[in-house]
């Protein structure tokens, strides 16, 4: 609540305020408009001789009337530029949280889209500003402004005002946001539940034909809609009934101004042509106030965007607190890994238990295991992104967590989804070493074998990724980033599974392309299986975060019953 | 007016509905004016309150009136706006399992769940705004014009010219801003999707080393974002300026008018305050329409969308009804020139298969990505209808131009690539297909599919939740749900769409030591590009472009020495 919100009202209160003025002006001006015309109306009633006695409330009338227009313009774009302000700000602020955690994002929060959401979160929250904030002060300024000025007539009066109008700006506003608030706990609930149910049905939909469960589905999710339905429309019907007592409000506020300005005109404490004046300005103030309880009902909304946005602080960050400044970036590297131990926390088993292993520079080497073996903690400490409970990894002696962003300089990362921004291929590659020329970025694309391919788009290395769509396959897509990992030019680069999912040819010719194009490097290949093993320096096998098998693959072969057993899988000599 | 709208049903009886109380509600709201004008005249001459109260009785009925035939017609277009939802939903859903997997993979899951989720109730709101606004914007403007008419003319001349004159303006300013923004559509976009996509690549910016600097950049695209926003608002808020513009002056027109016709003494004070106050109420319906006019676009692209679903053709033959026997060793399927095209021009995922299969076979089929071997697995496992073709099925006289029938898909198992895991129990996941299962069958098909040691470490046991939100499970481990699904149901038929290609070799040998007795004594299609399976089919269909290229046995295949083993080759020989 406090750093998604009540600074930013700290930061910009200045801006608040005018705003606040402006749309305060344009609701006077609508105010004032009806309040002339009723006055000019009964005053030329009064048949004056002469058309300039009502020359004044004639020019007012028309000033007011285009005014209010006008201010209302001036409003609208004060605050839209000052709710664009601070959502720009939010972006940063939310990207700030985000960006040591990036590496922990996908492990952390499994299910669905949640940086999509994040993002939608913060455009949310900028209504929060012009749907709640503004009008809501807007309306509570007004009712000051208003009781205020029928105090100068009448005390009495005006507080039988302040009675009526405290009921539609607060008493309403504050019970509607109770109720809204308890039952909206409940929709949520309810909604989550849905949106569970419907995923289930979408994505297990051939499970769903095949048993022939269909439509006891369609059924089942039906029932838990009418619950919701049910909440919905007794919300609905609610706030249909609080706006048909609000109406009735004003209707007295109307009757009781009739019978005030009434008396206060028989008694010639106001003039007679007033009483039309007050009577009519009385509408023109039921728009100002009766939605105020909408818009504050709206607040129980934000709170789950700002629940959500608060919870990403609770994310876990890389440990990089040591950082040096003065590293030397060599182009010779050698890993050291001595008797390193891991986990998670506290309780659970070592995701790396004991493992000691020296990488030089040049070597290549792949990484087997099952899910859950160790594979990407392994990855995730050489990159020095988590910290060894004990033992330490070094890269030429200094500890991996000491490079902080440096390390991008010693080590590249090609994994399973490589992101593809939405810009053009020139850009997508030029991320890899932002002053290359786009000779480097020919060159780069030549070596991962997709020059011809981009050249023979229309728009060549100007083609946006996005748009590419189905054209971009899922080899083409790795080669892109291959590229890119080309550009970056590291003496390391760490391979997370880049070909799960592609055919067996795509596969080879990919890792043909990597092995070609990374000649020299160091590569650390974490593998599902044995395709292009042979080619490497080492395999290594692990289990339990522990090295259960490693060496060259001929000496696999020629050692383990169970390696040859799994070779067989992946190179079907037998056949 | 859209389409969608009128096409659903009861609609015509609502708005009628609707229609009668706003003519109703338009006769409150003059009546309401005509007793207050009067009120306030007779006060202004002079006369007591208590001369009036009758007055102020009426014009209190009148005023509320008004507000409860709103309140019944927001209340009506909600309830039918509820009632339309819901049985657009009951509608797409059926229709989604009409079109099964094929489809949900076209239009993406997150799209499809979103769209009836939140297009549904979109296009809720987008009916309960829509039919009020409607009524009140054709009928209220219409009824007060002509009593302003009957009272004084000039001021019925001003509002009627009023009209036009503002809705012009507002369209054409409106169509300017549109215009402005799709011409810079394309920066517009980039700007805007600008910090989603920063978000959803901070993994890749991290690794390299661009995430702290890139905080910058997205200040920088921000605050352009914002100004280019700001040019067109300042065009956008245009239109309204024009509603709130054209209102107001002619309000005051009006007001200036009455005041000079009043000097005259052209016109009586009650009359000219009747229509002042008339004179807003006239505008109120365009100025309510104009300020929900984007709250309705959402829930008419929504409808849209949903109609296009709808209109998207079945997959399954309703009309013809199979009486299919328990698939058994002398049954027998034939698929006589079977074709798929993938699109209008005639690009063919399958291009006339011919298959013949009796009894209990295991049948590879084998074939590089976008060979069709998904496509002859949907069409078997009766997901889509083949554009052309025919399918024999003993038993059947006549032949069938689709299996997706019931009856048909009721015989078979389908494990795909990553199975799908229900957010329910584990026991609840595994009778998936056979919900009367007991707790032992379950764990004795948990035994069978080698989870049983996992599941007995749970918490819960197999009550344990599994699926989005409950425990995770890895890849392999979903494939052996799959499994015991498969071993609980022990239906005749099973197809496999690629199970294995996604998981490390140590668990796929694990899973096929698993699998093989599944297999015994059905029919399975085993679609794969692994080679190491073909050892274990009786058949080998190897596709290439959509054709069946080469078929046999093993060893028919091996001693042939075509494309079998030419694909057997080319794995052999490793990288270059």
């Amino acid at each position: 609540m406090k750093e998604w919100f009540i600074d930013y009202i700290k930061r910009y209160w200045r801006r608040f305020i005018v705003i606040v003025i402006v749309s305060i002006l344009a609701v006077l001006c609508g105010a004032a408009l009806m309040f002339t015309s009723g006055y000019l109306i009964s005053k030329a009633a009064l048949r004056p001789e002469n058309v300039l006695m009502i020359y004044v409330p004639i020019v007012a009338v028309r000033t007011f009337g285009i005014g209010r227009a006008a201010i209302q313009y001036i409003a609208r774009l004060t605050s839209h530029d000052a709710t664009l302000r601070i959502l720009s700000e939010m972006r940063i602020q939310l990207y700030k949280i985000l960006e040591p955690r990036a590496l922990f994002i996908r492990s952390k929060v499994r299910t669905g889209n949640i940086l999509g959401l994040l993002s939608d979160d913060i455009e949310h929250l900028q209504d929060i500003y012009l749907r709640t904030i503004f009008p809501s002060i807007v309306a509570l300024s007004v009712y000051f402004i208003v009781i205020f000025s029928l105090g100068w007539f009448s005390i009495p009066f005006a507080l039988i005002m302040a009675i009526y109008l405290f009921i539609l700006i607060v008493f309403f506003p504050l019970v509607s946001l109770w109720i809204t608030k308890r039952k909206s706990q409940e929709i949520n609930h309810q909604r989550n539940h849905l949106y569970q149910s419907l995923t289930d049905a979408v994505l297990g939909v051939s499970d769903l034909m095949i048993s022939g469960r269909s439509k006891a589905f369609i059924r089942n999710h039906e029932m838990d809609e009418t619950e919701i339905t049910k909440i919905e429309s007794s919300l609905h019907s609610m706030s249909q009934v609080r706006e048909f007592i609000s109406q009735g409000i004003i209707g007295l506020i109307v009757i009781s101004m009739i019978v005030w300005s009434s008396g206060m005109a028989n008694t010639h404490q106001i003039p007679g042509t007033l009483i039309a004046a007050f009577v009519l300005v009385v509408f023109t103030l039921g728009e100002i106030f009766i939605p105020i309880s909408e818009s504050t009902e709206k607040i129980s909304q934000y709170q789950t965007s700002l629940d959500r946005l608060q919870e990403t602080s609770h994310f876990e960050t890389e440990d990089s607190k040591n950082e040096i400044e003065n590293v030397s970036l060599h182009q010779k590297v050698t890993i050291c890994l001595d008797h390193v131990h891991f986990r998670h926390d506290n309780e659970s088993d070592w995701a790396i238990n004991d493992l000691s292993l020296t990488i030089k520079q040049g070597e290549k080497i792949a990484i087997i295991g099952r899910s859950g073996a160790g594979k990407s903690s392994l990855i995730k400490l050489i990159y020095g992104a988590l910290q060894p409970e004990r033992g330490t990894i070094t890269l030429n002696g200094i500890p991996a967590n000491h490079f902080g962003d440096k390390m991008s300089k010693m080590i590249s990362v090609l994994n399973q989804t490589p992101y593809l921004f939405d810009t053009t291929i020139r850009n997508n590659i030029r991320l890899g070493h932002q002053q290359a020329s786009d000779e480097d970025i020919k060159r780069a694309a030549k070596q991962a074998k997709l020059d011809e391919y981009i050249e023979s788009l229309p728009l060549g290395y100007q083609s946006a990724v996005d748009e590419m769509g189905e054209n971009f396959s899922g080899g083409q897509r790795q080669r892109l980033a291959l590229a890119r990992v080309l550009l970056q030019n590291t003496p390391i680069v760490l391979m997370d599974e880049p070909t799960v999912g592609l055919d067996p040819s795509t596969e080879k010719e990919l890792l043909e392309t990597i092995f070609e194009a990374m000649k020299g490097k160091t590569l650390i290949w974490v593998t599902h299986h044995l395709v292009g093993a042979d080619k490497m320096d080492k395999v290594i096998f692990m289990e339990q975060g522990k090295i259960e098998m490693q060496g060259h693959h001929r000496e696999l072969m020629n050692q383990f019953e169970r390696y040859r057993r799994l070779y067989q899988l992946d190179v079907p000599y037998q056949l | 007016m859209n389409r969608e709208l009128m096409s659903y049903k009861g609609i015509k009886l609502i708005l009628a509905l609707i229609s009668v109380m706003t003519i109703i509600q338009s006769v409150c709201i003059i009546y309401q004016a005509k007793w207050l004008a009067d009120i306030i005249s007779s006060l202004f001459a002079g006369h007591r309150l208590s001369s009036v109260s009758n007055q102020i009785i009426y014009f209190a009925f009148a005023f509320t009136g008004r507000y409860a035939l709103s309140l019944l017609i927001k209340r009506g277009a909600y309830l039918f706006a509820q009632k339309t939802g819901t049985r657009l939903r009951e509608q797409v859903l059926a229709k989604l399992f009409q079109l099964g997997p094929a489809f949900v993979r076209r239009e993406g899951t997150g799209n499809l769940v979103t769209l009836v989720l939140e297009g549904i109730s979109q296009v809720r709101t987008f009916i309960g705004l829509i039919l009020p606004r409607m009524s009140s914007m054709g009928i209220t403007p219409v009824m007060i014009l002509m009593i302003v008419f009957i009272e004084n003319k000039t001021s019925g001349v001003i509002l009627l010219v009023t009209m036009p004159v503002l809705i012009v303006f507002m369209i054409l300013l409106g169509l300017a801003a549109q215009k402005k923004m799709d011409m810079q559509w394309s920066a517009y976009r980039t700007l805007s999707n600008h910090f989603v996509d920063s978000l959803r690549g901070i993994e890749t910016l991290k690794f390299l080393g661009l995430s702290k600097k890139h905080g910058t950049s997205i200040k920088r695209v921000s605050d352009k974002y914002r100004t280019m926003t700001m040019r067109t608002l300042r065009l956008a808020f245009l239109s309204s300026f024009a509603l709130d513009f054209f209102t107001m002056l002619s309000v005051a027109t009006v007001a200036v008018m009455l005041g000079l016709q009043l000097i005259k003494g052209e016109i009586l004070l009650n009359s000219a305050l009747m229509i002042l106050i008339l004179a807003p109420e006239y505008f109120l319906p365009v100025r309510e329409l104009g300020a929900d006019y984007h709250a309705t676009l959402n829930g008419k692209e929504a409808a849209s969308a949903i109609q296009s679903i709808m209109d998207v053709p079945n997959e399954q033959k309703i009309e013809d009804h199979l009486d299919l026997s328990p698939w058994n060793e002398n049954s027998e399927m034939t698929l006589n020139k079977v074709s798929m095209y993938r699109n209008e021009e005639g690009k063919m995922s399958l291009n006339c298969i011919n298959l013949n299969v009796k009894g209990f076979k295991k049948i590879g089929i084998i074939g590089e990505s976008g060979a069709g071997k998904s496509t002859l697995i949907d069409i078997l496992s009766g997901f889509i209808t083949p554009t052309e073709g025919e399918i024999h099925l003993s038993g059947n006289e006549h032949p069938l131009s689709s299996l997706t029938h019931e009856e048909w898909r009721q015989q078979i198992t389908y494990i795909p690539q990553t199975p799908y895991i229900f957010s329910q129990s584990v026991l609840d996941n595994v009778r998936f297909y056979k919900p009367s299962a007991s707790d032992a069958e379950v764990k004795q098909a948990l035994e069978q599919a080698g989870l049983a040691d996992l599941v007995s470490q749970f918490p819960d046991g197999i009550n344990e939740q599994i699926g989005n939100g409950g425990r995770m499970m890895s890849g392999g481990q979903e494939q052996r749900i799959a499994l015991a699904r498969a071993f609980l149901c022990e239906r005749p038929i099973i197809l496999l769409d690629e199970p294995t290609a996604h998981l490390d070799i140590e668990t796929e040998y694990a899973l096929k030591e698993t699998m093989l007795p599944l297999f015994k004594q059905k029919l399975v299609f085993f679609a794969t590009h692994r080679l190491h399976w073909m050892k274990q089919m009786d058949y080998i269909i190897v596709l290439n472009q959509g054709k069946i290229i080469e078929e046999g046995t093993l060893d028919e295949l091996l001693n042939k020495k075509g494309e079998f083993h030419k694909l057997i080759q080319s794995q052999l020989e490793g990288l270059e």
